[in-house]
C-alpha cells in the first residue's frame, strides 16, 4: 500500500500541488456489553482504506475510498486535485503550512497484553461477575458492565518526504447501576460515567480498573441515591472528583484552545472560543494554581502517539501556566498564524476523516495533598462527581454540568448525601475561584474514547490528567 | 456506489453459505461530499465513499455481531467467521427474538439523480454566492454544503430481501460580523433542486445583522416562540431519551408507566412515519422490516414507543420497523419524526406575544438531567431577539434553559402550519420535521456574555 500511495504523491507533486499527504488506516474496534447479566453486544468491526489530501493554489481538497487498488488510488489522488480546484475558486484562500519535516520512524503503543488476544470468554466473565456484584442491592434494576478495544495501524506519507507507520493499542471499560423506586431513579458508574475509563494501553489496563471489585460498591450507591436528599440550590464551595474534573477540563479548557475554533473554522457547528489570540500570554484564566498542558507524550494517556496526523512528532505544550492562558493546540495551518509552528494537535478519525486540530492530553497539574485533606479543609461547601449531563454556549463560556453524586461537607466531613447535583459557571470566573488543587497522588488521566467535533462528525480518543480540586462561591442547583 | 443488483445477490449468496442457523447482511454504503467554508472561504472541502456490511450471526441463541468494508465474497464469508467465533463464544442472548421474515417495503421517492451528481464546482457556486450575499452587509459567513448517496440493503436467512437509495442535500449558512454576533439557516432536502441557497445565505445575513448590539435581560420564565430548529434539536433528544421501546422499558423514558396519560398539551401530536416525503421517507430498518406509523403522543397523550424485533417480543407485539444497527445496540427509535402542524402563521405567534423571545435556534442541548421530566439545558444562539407588544424588537445576549419539556409542551399556545425538515438522528439516516411553536412562561436560568 505504501508504494501506492507514494506512486499518488508523486503524481500529485507532478501535477505541481503545494503540499499533499497520504493516510491508509486499518482499524480493529471490539465492544463487549453484558446488561443484567446477559450479552447485550458481542462485535467487532474493521475498517481500513485511504484518504488523499491535496494543497493546490493555497486550497484544500481531500478524497478518501477504500478501494485500494492502484486505479482506486489514482482515482482519489485525481479527485482531491479536482476538490482542491474548486476550493480554490472562492475568495482568495491562502493557506500556508509552517516549515517542512521530513520524518521516517515507527511509533507503536506500548503494552502488556493485546486485547485482541483475550479471549471473548474471559471477557465476559469479567462482566458478567461485575453484573453479579452489582446487582446484589433489591433495588438495582439495570446493570451494564463493558470493554472496548481499538487497534490502530496507521501509515502516512507526504510530498516532504515523511513516511510514518504508527500503531496505536488502546482499552478500558466501565459498569453501571441504575436503581429505581417510583419515579425516581438514580445511576451510579465507576471509573468513570459513559462507558467508563480508557487508555492507550493493552488490556492490562482494562484488568486494573478491578471492575468486578468496585461493582457492590456501585451498585450499593446507586440505591442510597434513592434515599438520598435533593442537592440544595445556592451559591458555595465546590470540591469537583476527577472524573468530573477531567470533564471541566475538557469543555471548558480543551475545546476553546483549538486554534481553529478560535481562527472561526469551527463556527457555523461547534463554535468558537473566548480565547481569542489577543489574549495569548496575557489573559488570566485561572487562579496562580491552575497549571494546564498538553502533552501527546504522556505513557498511557488516550491522547498519546507518536505523531499526529499532519506527520509532526507528538509534544508537550504549556497551556496555562500559574493561571495565565499561554498556548493553543496547533495544526501547520493555523499554528504560522499567531508565528508559531505546529505542535502535533491534528488528529483524523479514521482514513476517510480529514485531520483536525484535536486535544492530546490536556491536563490540569497536581498541586498537593489528597482528596481528603480538601475535604478536612473545607467548613461548608459540596463534594460532586461523575459526570450525568453537559452544556457550554459555543464560545465556551457559560457551562452546566449535572453529575451522578453530591456529599454536603460540613466542618470539614461529610455529612449528608445528596441527588440530582447539577452546577454552573462562567469559565474564567470559575478556574479563577480555584483555591486547591489534590496532589500527584489523586491524579489520573482519564481517558475520553467519545470526543466530537467537524462536518462530517468525528470522534476523537482524548486524556485528562487532574486531580480533585475545589471552587469557591460556585452557583449550584438551578437559580430559578 | 455497488448497484442494487450487485449487493443484494452478493448479501444473498453469502447468507446462503453461511453455517450459523440465523444469519443477516445489512450494508450501508455512503458516496459523501462536503464542502465546508468559513470566513467566506472553503476551508474544507472532501469527499468519501465506502460501504460497510454488519453481519449478525445466531448459533441458537447465541449471538455474533462484526462489521466490515471489506465488500467481497472473501471479505463478507470472514466477517461471517468471526462473527460465528463471537456467537460461541457467548452465553445464549435471552432477549433475541430470531430474525425477522419481512414483505418487501414499500418504495418511496427518496432518490435524486441530479443531487447524485452534483460536483464541487456546483457547491463552490453556492458558497460564492453565500459570500456575496453575506459581503453585500459586511458579513462573513461559514456554514456546510452537503451532498450524499447513502443506500441500505438487507437479506437474512428467512429470505427477506431489502433494497433502499436515497440522496440528500444539506446546505447551511452561519453568518457573523466583526462584533462577533451572528445568524443561521439551514436546508434540507432528498434534491439540491429544492435548497434555496439565496434564500438560506440572506435569511443567516439578515439574522445576523438583526442580532447586533444585543442587550443583557435577566433570565427567568418568559413567553418564547421556538423556530423549527430550536424544536428539531429538542426532538432529536427525546428521540434518544424516550420515543424507543428500550427506554420505556427500562423506565428511563417519561413515557414509562404512563401510556394512555396526558402527559403534553392537547395541541400536541408528535408521530413518526417512515414512508412520508414530507420529511425523508425511509421505508424499512436495519432488520429489513418495512416501517409502520407510529403516533408516540396523541393530542397530549403517551400512545407508546417504536420497536425492533427484540423489543416487540419482550413487549408481545409487532416491530414496528425502527430498529438501528446491530454493532451497538441502543434500541429502537423513531427515523422520521413529526410534530403535527397547527394553524397559525409566525407573524400572528408574533403578534400575541406581549413580551417574550424569538430563538432561531440551541446549542448543546442536554437532555439527560432528568430524563423521565424531560428535563434539559441549553443555550441559545445564533439571533434570539426580544418580543414586546407583539413585536419583534432588540437583539439580547444569548441565554442558559433549564424547563422539563412536558412542561413546556403543555404550555404551547400556537403552532404554525409550516414546518421545516432537518436531517435526524444527528446525521444518521432519517428526519425530524417540525413546526415553530409558541411556548408559555419557558424558564431562563442562566446568562453569558455575548
Amino acid at each position: 500500500m505504501k508504494e501506492l500511495l507514494k506512486e499518488a504523491i508523486h503524481f500529485l507533486e507532478g501535477r505541481g500541488v503545494e503540499y499533499a499527504d497520504a493516510r491508509d488506516v486499518r482499524r480493529l474496534f471490539e465492544v463487549v456489553v453484558m446488561k443484567n447479566g446477559e450479552v447485550e453486544t458481542a462485535s467487532v468491526t474493521e475498517s481500513s482504506g485511504f484518504g488523499i489530501r491535496v494543497l493546490h493554489r493555497g486550497a484544500w481538497g481531500f478524497s478518501s475510498s477504500s478501494d485500494a487498488t492502484p486505479d482506486g488510488v489514482m482515482a482519489v489522488a485525481k479527485r482531491a486535485l479536482a476538490i482542491a480546484e474548486a476550493s480554490a475558486s472562492v475568495g482568495e484562500p491562502k493557506v500556508l503550512l509552517d516549515g517542512p519535516r521530513t520524518i521516517v520512524d515507527t511509533y507503536e503503543t506500548p503494552f502488556d497484553e493485546d486485547p485482541f488476544e483475550v479471549p471473548l470468554s474471559e471477557k465476559l466473565d469479567i462482566l458478567g461477575a461485575a453484573c453479579a456484584e452489582m446487582a446484589r442491592a433489591q433495588e438495582v434494576r439495570i446493570v451494564t458492565a463493558s470493554m472496548m478495544n481499538w487497534k490502530t495501524h496507521k501509515l502516512f506519507v507526504s510530498t516532504e518526504g515523511s513516511e510514518i507507520e504508527q500503531t496505536i493499542v488502546e482499552a478500558g471499560g466501565g459498569i453501571a447501576a441504575t436503581a429505581t423506586d417510583g419515579d425516581d431513579r438514580q445511576t451510579r458508574s465507576y471509573p468513570s460515567s459513559f462507558r467508563g475509563d480508557y487508555a492507550g494501553a493493552g488490556f492490562e489496563f482494562t484488568r486494573s480498573l478491578d471492575l468486578v471489585g468496585n461493582a457492590e460498591r456501585v451498585g450499593r450507591e446507586a440505591v442510597e441515591l434513592l434515599k438520598a436528599d435533593e442537592c440544595p440550590a445556592k451559591r458555595t464551595t465546590l470540591i469537583v472528583g476527577g472524573t468530573q474534573l477531567a470533564l471541566q477540563v475538557h469543555e471548558s479548557c480543551g475545546h476553546p484552545i483549538e486554534l481553529d475554533r478560535v481562527f472561526g473554522t469551527e463556527a457555523s457547528y461547534a463554535g468558537t472560543s473566548f480565547l481569542t489570540v489577543d489574549k495569548l500570554g496575557s489573559f488570566r484564566y485561572g487562579s496562580e494554581l491552575v497549571n494546564i498542558v498538553a502533552d501527546a507524550t504522556l505513557p498511557g494517556g488516550l491522547g498519546t502517539f507518536g505523531y499526529d496526523d499532519e506527520g509532526v512528532a507528538a509534544q508537550r505544550t504549556d497551556i496555562v501556566r500559574e493561571g495565565i492562558f499561554c498556548g493553543y493546540l496547533m495544526s501547520r495551518e493555523t499554528a504560522p498564524k499567531i508565528g508559531l509552528r505546529s505542535n502535533g494537535a491534528m488528529r483524523a478519525d479514521g482514513w476517510n476523516r480529514i485531520p483536525l486540530v484535536r486535544m492530546t492530553n490536556v491536563n490540569l497539574l497536581p498541586g498537593e495533598g489528597t482528596l481528603e485533606d480538601i475535604i478536612a479543609d473545607t467548613k461548608d461547601g459540596i463534594f460532586v462527581d461523575s459526570n450525568k449531563s453537559w452544556s457550554i454556549d459555543q464560545r465556551r463560556v457559560n457551562f452546566q454540568f449535572g453529575c451522578e453524586i453530591a456529599w454536603e461537607i460540613k466542618g470539614g466531613k461529610r455529612v449528608r448525601l445528596l441527588k440530582n447535583p447539577v452546577y454552573t459557571g462562567i469559565t474564567p470566573e470559575f478556574w479563577g475561584s480555584c483555591d486547591a488543587i489534590a496532589g500527584p497522588e489523586e491524579w489520573h488521566i482519564w481517558g475520553i474514547p467519545s470526543c466530537g467535533k467537524g462536518e462530517p462528525g468525528q470522534t476523537a480518543h482524548v486524556g485528562h490528567g487532574v486531580a480533585p480540586a475545589r471552587f469557591l462561591n460556585v452557583q449550584v442547583g438551578v437559580k430559578k | 456506489m455497488i448497484e442494487k443488483d450487485e449487493i443484494l445477490a452478493l448479501l444473498s449468496e453469502v447468507v446462503g453459505k453461511s453455517p450459523a442457523d440465523a444469519t443477516e447482511l445489512v450494508a450501508y454504503g455512503q458516496d459523501s461530499s462536503l464542502t465546508r467554508f468559513a470566513n467566506s472561504v472553503i476551508h474544507q472541502n472532501v469527499h468519501e465513499d465506502d460501504h460497510v456490511v454488519i453481519a449478525r450471526v445466531a448459533v441458537g441463541k447465541r449471538v455474533g455481531v462484526t462489521e466490515t468494508n471489506r465488500i467481497d465474497g472473501e471479505g463478507l464469508t470472514a466477517a461471517i467467521e468471526r462473527a460465528m467465533a463471537i456467537a460461541r463464544e457467548s452465553p445464549e442472548q435471552k432477549d433475541f427474538a430470531g430474525l425477522p421474515k419481512a414483505d418487501p417495503a414499500a418504495e418511496v421517492p427518496a432518490y435524486s439523480e441530479e443531487t447524485a451528481r452534483v460536483s464541487p464546482a456546483t457547491r463552490a457556486t453556492a458558497v460564492a454566492l453565500a459570500a456575496e450575499i453575506g459581503a453585500e452587509k459586511s458579513v462573513v459567513v461559514s456554514g456546510a454544503y452537503r451532498t450524499s448517496v447513502l443506500s441500505l440493503a438487507v437479506a437474512n436467512s428467512r429470505g427477506t430481501t431489502q433494497y433502499y437509495d436515497a440522496t440528500e442535500a444539506f446546505f447551511s449558512v452561519f453568518a457573523t460580523d466583526r462584533s462577533g454576533v451572528s445568524g443561521s439557516m439551514c436546508a434540507y432536502a432528498v434534491s439540491h433542486n429544492d435548497i434555496d441557497v439565496e434564500r438560506v445565505a440572506r435569511t443567516a445575513v439578515d439574522k445576523c445583522v438583526a442580532a447586533r448590539d444585543p442587550v443583557e435581560i435577566e433570565p427567568g420564565p418568559i413567553d418564547v416562540i421556538l423556530e423549527p430548529e430550536a424544536t428539531a434539536e429538542i426532538m432529536e433528544w427525546l428521540s434518544y431519551t424516550a420515543f424507543g421501546a428500550r427506554q420505556v422499558q427500562e423506565g428511563q423514558s417519561f413515557m414509562a408507566g404512563r401510556i394512555g396519560e396526558r402527559v403534553m398539551g392537547e395541541n400536541i401530536t408528535i408521530y413518526d412515519d417512515g414512508l412520508d416525503s414530507a420529511g425523508i421517507p425511509v421505508p424499512f430498518d436495519w432488520e429489513g422490516v418495512p416501517k409502520r406509523r407510529v403516533v408516540l403522543v396523541d393530542a397530549g397523550t403517551a400512545k407508546g414507543p417504536v420497536y425492533d424485533t427484540a423489543t416487540a417480543a419482550k413487549d408481545g407485539v409487532e416491530s414496528t420497523g425502527h430498529a438501528g444497527p446491530a454493532t451497538f445496540r441502543s434500541g429502537p427509535s423513531p427515523s422520521n419524526l413529526f410534530v403535527a402542524p397547527g394553524d397559525d402563521s409566525l407573524d400572528g405567534l408574533i403578534a400575541r406575544v406581549g413580551r417574550g423571545l424569538l430563538v432561531t435556534r440551541f446549542h448543546y442541548v442536554n437532555g439527560l438531567l432528568d430524563t423521565k421530566k424531560a428535563l434539559m439545558t441549553g443555550m441559545t444562539r445564533d439571533g434570539t431577539f426580544l418580543i414586546e407588544d407583539g413585536k419583534i424588537g432588540r437583539a439580547v445576549k444569548n441565554l442558559r434553559f433549564t424547563e422539563s419539556m412536558l412542561r413546556a409542551y403543555s404550555n404551547v399556545d400556537g403552532i404554525t402550519r409550516e414546518r421545516r425538515t432537518f436531517g435526524g438522528n444527528w446525521g444518521g439516516i432519517g428526519s425530524v420535521t417540525v413546526p415553530t411553536m409558541l411556548v408559555r412562561d419557558f424558564t431562563f436560568t442562566g446568562a453569558t456574555e455575548f
